[in-house]
């Protein structure tokens, strides 16, 4: 079972354990890979790229990563709070939160997801 | 939004193992849909060609060698069968004739119930019986029947080796060509009879086969709705044979086994004639068609 999204450039390559993902922002033409432990790195993939390897190098595990929008991809083992008034979404990792924005729709639909995964 | 959005809206979620959409894929579904375009207008152009081409092929009748056409004008043979007394007649009547230079003889069993038989016994049982032929083909790997094969309802055998068929059912015989026939489902229903060989013509023409070398050869016919065992006295392939039972009337008829096939008949003065050789007895499934008196 392949366990590590590669992400590899002409220059460099990336290696990092599907379950310490936390969260992929979009930056643009980039986006933001937030690692556990709070190492954010920026990789130079558009947001659809990214979701596009996870379908493909990570088949067994793909279904933990949840894309939210056009600008989020989020590791739904990390997922804390969902508080839809406020449109926040947030996500833990050991001692670290961290909190996001997306829309009340998108944010409802996390919210049965889960419920249904119960 | 770009195309690596995958058409996502901010108002909505996505499961990225459950499915995604290939980035490649309104491509390819163009490209599909221009090979479907050009493979119609290719297979349109090929079939407007081959119509073309046939219908000038046939206005180029030849002088001397003539396109073979269908003959709808009925053989004199067939006078003579529909004037055989079936009725009070018991026994096989028989007629020599040459057809297309292949000389034929023509076996007629009259008031007699068909059935098959599996066994050399029906063959030494002259006391009853009055016309037997050879009916399906042996495997030679396993020495099993070819082909599907109902024995008073029991199915022996299964497989569509061959596209020619026999029933009968309730004394009734029926031969045609097809790849699935309801008639051994009815032979299993209703003790019947079942068995399959080439087919040599089918509703009044030629079916052509891949046997190409020449022997004795026999037929299973229906001419005018009477079923007749034509046998051919020289060695012929089994499309100039065919061509004859076609041209004598044929409507249906499907090959019997023939070369040196075993085989016997009754006359209607009651004297007995063997065909072919009797011995070795070989074959444990060898099959045979047999007519006996009622």
């Amino acid at each position: 079972m392949r366990t590590h999204l590669i992400i590899s450039t002409a220059n460099e390559l990336l290696r990092v354990a599907a379950s310490r993902i936390i969260y992929i922002s979009s930056d643009g033409n980039y986006s933001n890979l937030l690692t556990s432990g709070g190492e954010i790195k920026m990789v130079t993939f558009q947001l659809g790229q990214i979701e596009e390897m996870i379908h493909k190098q990570l088949p067994e595990v793909a279904s933990t990563f949840i894309r939210i929008g056009r600008s989020l991809i989020v590791n739904i083992n990390h997922v804390y709070q969902i508080n839809i008034s406020r449109q926040q979404l947030i996500l833990q990792d050991r001692d670290s939160i961290y909190t996001l924005s997306a829309s009340k729709e998108a944010l409802k639909a996390l919210k049965e997801f889960i419920e249904k995964s119960i | 939004m770009t195309p690596n959005n995958y058409d996502i809206l901010d108002t909505e979620i996505r499961i990225i193992g459950d499915s995604i959409p290939a980035p490649q894929k309104p491509k390819r579904r163009t490209w599909l849909i221009a090979t479907i375009i050009i493979g119609l207008i290719a297979s349109i152009i090929v079939l407007c060609l081959i119509i073309i081409k046939h219908s000038k092929n046939r206005n180029e009748v030849g002088i001397f060698e003539q396109t073979p056409v269908h003959n709808t004008n009925p053989h004199p043979l067939r006078a003579w069968i529909t004037s055989l007394d079936s009725i009070s007649t018991i026994g096989v009547v028989t007629k020599d004739t040459i057809v297309n230079d292949i000389p034929l003889q023509l076996y007629v069993p009259l008031n007699c119930s068909p059935r098959l038989e599996i066994g050399y016994t029906c063959i030494d049982d002259t006391s009853k019986n009055i016309l037997v032929f050879q009916a399906a083909d042996i495997r030679a790997d396993n020495l099993e029947i070819v082909g599907a094969f109902v024995l008073r309802g029991e199915p022996l055998s299964w497989g569509l080796s061959k596209k020619g068929y026999c029933g009968i059912i309730e004394d009734q015989v029926t031969i045609g060509v097809a790849d699935n026939s309801p008639l051994f489902e009815l032979a299993t229903e209703k003790a019947g009879y079942f068995f399959r060989q080439y087919p040599l013509v089918s509703n009044g023409y030629l079916v052509e086969n891949e046997l190409k070398s020449k022997s004795m050869r026999r037929g299973l016919c229906e001419i005018d709705g009477r079923i007749v065992v034509v046998a051919s006295q020289t060695k012929e392939s089994l499309h100039d044979f065919a061509q004859a039972l076609v041209d004598i009337g044929t409507s249906q008829a499907i090959y019997l086994v023939g070369s040196a096939a075993m085989g016997w008949y009754r006359d209607t003065q009651g004297v007995g004639y063997a065909l072919g050789n009797w011995e070795p007895r070989e074959f444990e499934n060898i099959s045979f068609i047999v007519w006996s008196k009622p």
